[in-house]
């Protein structure tokens, strides 16, 4: 006998001793109301049916059906017992949860489940979801979108509702302006500060609920890296020179190599520069090669031209730091920045070695200014066409502490005057008359530090000191020198001192006028920093962007109305590192 | 790297044949624990430290009746001194008032030795490839009688190079000549650089007119020896010396002179150094001497750590030169010696002053608050046969005289 068949037969004989008793029913099925879709906490318009049955399809009546409810939190109002046709129907009524919600009816150890998927309410709510209080730097995209969430009174998110966004006027943009909540009940957009520092406002408006909700962000300044360009370690970048949005890096015996950093023509910007071209110049007889230091791209404002590009080469130090020096003005003709090509070339002739350092061009009267270390400081015209050997062109040439007292690093034109640095005789103020250089004021001014890089803006000089030996014992070249400009000799107003550097190795000051940016190196404070300049006299510390191995040179360029900092990354690793400081010059 | 020595070492070796012949090897080591105080310290200080030094194991091997031999030292000083060892008036690879440590694998040179055999009846021809001295200046210190290296080890010795070499000997002359890479290690584990392998050379020609004399003039051009990449300046290297090691009055004897210069960037900086050195033997005793006047390249140290400089280099990092005399004298006595091994205490002290010269920022009595100044270094040296194991030579052939120091070498009994 088949053990299927023995349930059945038990059955009948119980059937015959009481008619009461069901049959043992063998399915349980859902006849009708699965599969409803409704509001929460509203009742499903069609009932919940249940048929039992046993093999053969027969009803069975009176047999005990339990219902509960599994998921969704709602109630079932039901018959517990099946009716002559075996069914037994129940009333749902969903629950306050969206989404599906169940239903679980079983007879006898025989089950079914029924399911209604429950769709939110109406809106009743809205809320800030995420994106609220964010800092960045002016004109920057925030990170994190703005996000609204709409939900029901139950709180279930209520998509396909509309969100309106609108920023304060002057304090950026949003995109998009309008979007619907998506499934999760979330309509976001993205807020691009405006371009000044402090609070910006953006509104998200919910018209359905006739809701405003307003989020605040804060434009902080910032130094963000947007770029890291690496640069063959031989021995590594010097110095940048950036205008109209090229870049010419110069990279010792890589020679100078030219990027383009938005000018556009070559598809560059400053988040991904777009190498255009290069040349190495001539090694000229220094032993140690060409070693590209410097340079300057020549806009003569007379011609139009912007055909020269004056790179320094900074040659062996004869002696020592200070003593001797090598190295001569190059000039290269980038009238085709993919194909420079060297043209011309100076050297400063004398009864000792002398090496060019830092540079600065009168445009409009066509003089180039060398800082030419053991040299002093060189004045050279420029103008008309630059072929071969420049020694002829030579116009003055002014050691500036005198022999043995000489070693200068820089030089700036300013309101009429020429500012040099040097690094053993100080700041100085000379006089220039078409290239013909003599003394107006200072010198031998910073006698516990050695001089490095300057800068002169706002009527005050900004000097940097060198600590590559320390002049002092313990007294690191850490500073930087304020220097007021006033009829007579400049005056010492202030000093600022980085702690954990050795040397200061370049300054600039914005073209605004309100940013002051140093480099520094060999040291855990090595890397960039800025300071503000509302107070000219004494500026004020914003923030710092430390670079482990240091920052040689650090140039300002102005790329598509922000500004950006290029520094040169020391060795190892040597690197085009540039920075978006815009915020900074607010 | 080293499957490039292993091949460069095996070129060597194959002209040789691979005829079987019972091969030999010999081990042998040394330390030196020792205690150093000394104010040549920056800043005004003085400083004493306890180090050990010269822990290094040497294998010598020879097969193939001696046609082949191999060189190899290893040298731990990167475990036992990885700052570098107080040493006044030292510098080099990074270093300044300290001696570095020397790279573990020092020495890996593989010698095909005589390689003309009967064919060069008037000559013996050798050839060397691995990693160790190019041909160039005089004994390493390590193997010279005091315990502190002299001032002038980078002007008168060029070390843990990737070098091939060549040596032919006709009577009692010898010349050599190699190429290797020019850049100086600048830690430890660092191999040679590969690719820079052939961008240096030495030569060098010695000759032993006398018993127990020998002398040597050597020249060297080193690429840009202490930036890695190569972008730094060269040197020209000239070294001559005069080595007599003999007996007086029934004992042994040892005295070198030399004198080594190096231009530097096209003569730029022009680094002269002379040296005399002597010892004598007395029995268990060995008082020695040293005199040496030694300039150096002062470089931009790093910051809060003056001993070090700026690697790799920037632009223009040399400050100024210095010139530095010091006086050794020291003694070591022979306390204890069973077979091959040895301990011997050794004291010795140390007079240097030093000066600016020419021009230049750096001022030595700024640096260190005074010019002159006293080291007193006692030690125990702990000798495995290779006491005073002359280092720096892939002749291949047995010398005149033979490549021992005076004294103290030790080979144990075959």
């Amino acid at each position: 006998m088949s053990r299927r068949v023995l349930p059945f037969l038990l059955g009948a004989l119980l059937a015959g001793c009481d008619h009461t008793t069901p049959l043992v029913p063998t399915n349980v099925a859902a006849a009708s109301g699965d599969a409803q879709t409704d509001t929460v906490a509203r009742v499903l318009p069609a009932p919940l049916v249940v048929t039992v049955m046993v093999e053969g399809g027969n009803p069975v009546v009176g047999a005990p059906v339990v219902w509960a409810v599994q998921s969704g939190g709602g109630s079932v109002t039901a018959a517990t017992v099946t009716d002559a046709a075996g069914q037994a129907s129940a009333t749902w009524t969903l629950g306050p949860i969206a989404g599906a919600q169940l239903v679980h009816v079983t007879a006898s150890g025989r089950s079914v489940t029924f399911t209604a998927t429950a769709l939110p309410d109406a809106p009743t709510q809205a809320s800030k979801n995420a994106g609220d209080k964010q800092n960045a730097a002016p004109g920057a995209a925030l990170p994190v979108p703005y996000a609204v969430l709409v939900q029901d009174q139950f709180g279930n998110p209520v998509p396909g509702v509309t969100v309106n966004w609108a920023a304060a006027a002057g304090q950026g943009s949003v995109s998009p302006a309008a979007g619907v909540t998506g499934a999760s009940g979330v309509a976001t957009t993205v807020h691009t500060l405006g371009p000044t520092l402090g609070a910006d406002t953006v509104t998200a408006t919910v018209p359905v609920l006739a809701v405003t909700l307003t989020f605040v962000s804060t434009g902080l300044r910032q130094a963000i890296l947007v770029a890291t360009v690496p640069i063959p370690a031989n021995y590594g970048i010097h110095d940048t020179f950036v205008r109209d949005g090229i870049a010419f890096v110069f990279a010792w015996n890589s020679g100078v190599l030219i990027y383009d950093v938005g000018n556009g023509a070559y598809g560059g910007s400053p988040s991904s520069p777009q190498y255009i071209g290069g040349v190495i110049t001539n090694a000229s007889g220094i032993s140690a090669g060409p070693d590209v230091h410097n340079g300057w791209w020549f806009w003569n404002p007379n011609t139009g031209e912007k055909k020269y590009l004056f790179i320094g080469q900074e040659g062996p130090a004869f002696g020592g730091i200070g003593n001797g020096s090598s190295g001569l003005i190059h000039v290269v003709d980038v009238h085709d920045l993919a194909h420079p090509v060297e043209v011309a070339y100076f050297h400063k002739a004398g009864p000792d070695s002398t090496g060019t350092h830092n540079f600065w061009v009168d445009e409009p009267n066509q003089i180039l200014y060398a800082a030419y270390y053991n040299g002093g400081v060189v004045a050279l015209n420029v103008s008309g066409t630059l072929s071969g050997d420049l020694s002829s062109r030579l116009i003055d040439s002014l050691r500036i502490g005198g022999v043995g007292n000489t070693y200068t690093w820089g030089v700036q034109l300013y309101n009429g005057s020429l500012y040099a640095v040097d690094m053993l005789s100080g700041f100085w103020q000379l006089n220039t008359s078409a290239g013909h250089l003599s003394f107006a004021a200072g010198g031998n001014n910073v006698p516990e530090r050695f001089g490095s890089d300057l800068w002169v803006a706002n009527g005050y000089a900004y000097t940097g000191t060198w600590g590559g030996f320390y002049r002092t014992s313990g007294v690191p070249g850490n500073a930087i020198k304020v220097w007021q400009l006033v009829s007579g000799a400049p005056t010492l107003v202030d000093s600022i001192i980085t702690t954990g550097i050795a040397t200061v190795s370049d300054v600039e000051v914005s073209s605004n006028g309100k940013l002051l940016m140093f480099s520094t190196e060999n040291g855990p404070n090595a890397g960039f920093h800025f300071y503000s300049l509302a107070d000219p006299a004494h500026p004020a510390f914003l923030l710092k962007y430390l670079v482990g191995t240091g920052v040689h040179t650090a140039t300002l360029g102005y790329i598509g109305g922000r500004v950006y900092a290029f520094g040169a990354k020391d060795p190892g690793s040597p690197a085009l590192i540039i920075l978006d400081v815009t915020s900074l010059t607010q | 790297m080293v499957r490039r020595l292993a091949v460069l070492c095996l070129s060597v070796a194959a002209p040789l044949g691979l005829c079987a012949q019972s091969p030999s090897l010999h081990f042998s080591g040394q330390a030196i624990p020792l205690l150093t105080t000394t104010n040549a310290v920056p800043g005004g200080a003085t400083l004493t430290e306890g180090r050990l030094v010269l822990p290094v194991l040497m294998l010598e091997g020879a097969a193939l009746g001696d046609h082949l031999q191999l060189h190899a030292m290893g040298d731990f000083e990167g475990w036992t001194i990885p700052h570098g060892q107080l040493a006044t008036g030292a510098y080099g690879e990074g270093y300044y008032d300290r001696r570095h440590p020397h790279t573990y694998v020092h020495e890996l040179m593989l010698t095909g030795a005589d390689v003309l055999g009967p064919l060069g009846s008037r000559i013996v021809v050798s050839v060397s490839a691995g990693k160790g001295f190019a041909p160039f200046g005089t004994d390493d210190p390590m193997s010279r009688p005091p315990m502190l290296y002299p001032a002038n080890h980078h002007l008168a010795q060029i070390l843990e190079r990737a070098v091939a070499v060549a040596a032919i000997t006709a009577g009692k002359v010898t010349l050599e000549g190699g190429t290797f890479n020019g850049d100086e290690p600048e830690y430890p584990s660092q191999w040679p650089k590969w690719n820079r392998f052939g961008d240096s050379w030495a030569l060098r020609a010695s000759g032993r007119p006398v018993s127990g004399l020998e002398a040597q003039v050597s020249r060297a051009h080193v690429h840009s020896p202490e930036h890695r990449q190569g972008a730094g300046t060269d040197q020209e290297k000239w070294s001559a010396s005069a080595r007599w090691e003999s007996a007086v009055a029934g004992r042994p004897a040892y005295a070198l002179a030399e004198w080594a210069r190096t231009a530097e960037a096209g003569g730029a900086y022009l680094l002269h150094s002379a040296l005399v050195e002597g010892a004598y033997g007395l029995g268990r005793y060995r008082p020695y001497f040293r005199l040496e006047r030694t300039d150096r390249t002062e470089d931009q140290r790093v910051f809060g750590e003056p001993f070090r400089s700026v690697r790799p280099h920037l632009d223009s990092s040399i400050l100024g030169m210095t010139r530095w005399t010091i006086s050794t004298l020291g003694a070591q006595v022979r306390a204890w010696r069973r077979g091959a091994v040895a301990f011997s205490p050794t004291a010795e002290v140390a007079f240097a002053s030093v000066a600016k010269v020419g021009g230049g920022v750096f001022d030595p009595r700024v640096f260190y608050g005074r010019t002159s100044f006293t080291t007193l270094t006692v030690g125990i040296r702990a000798d495995w046969g290779m006491g005073g194991h002359r280092m720096g030579y892939y002749r291949g052939t047995p010398m005149a005289e033979p490549m021992t120091m005076p004294m103290d070498h030790q080979h144990p009994e075959p």
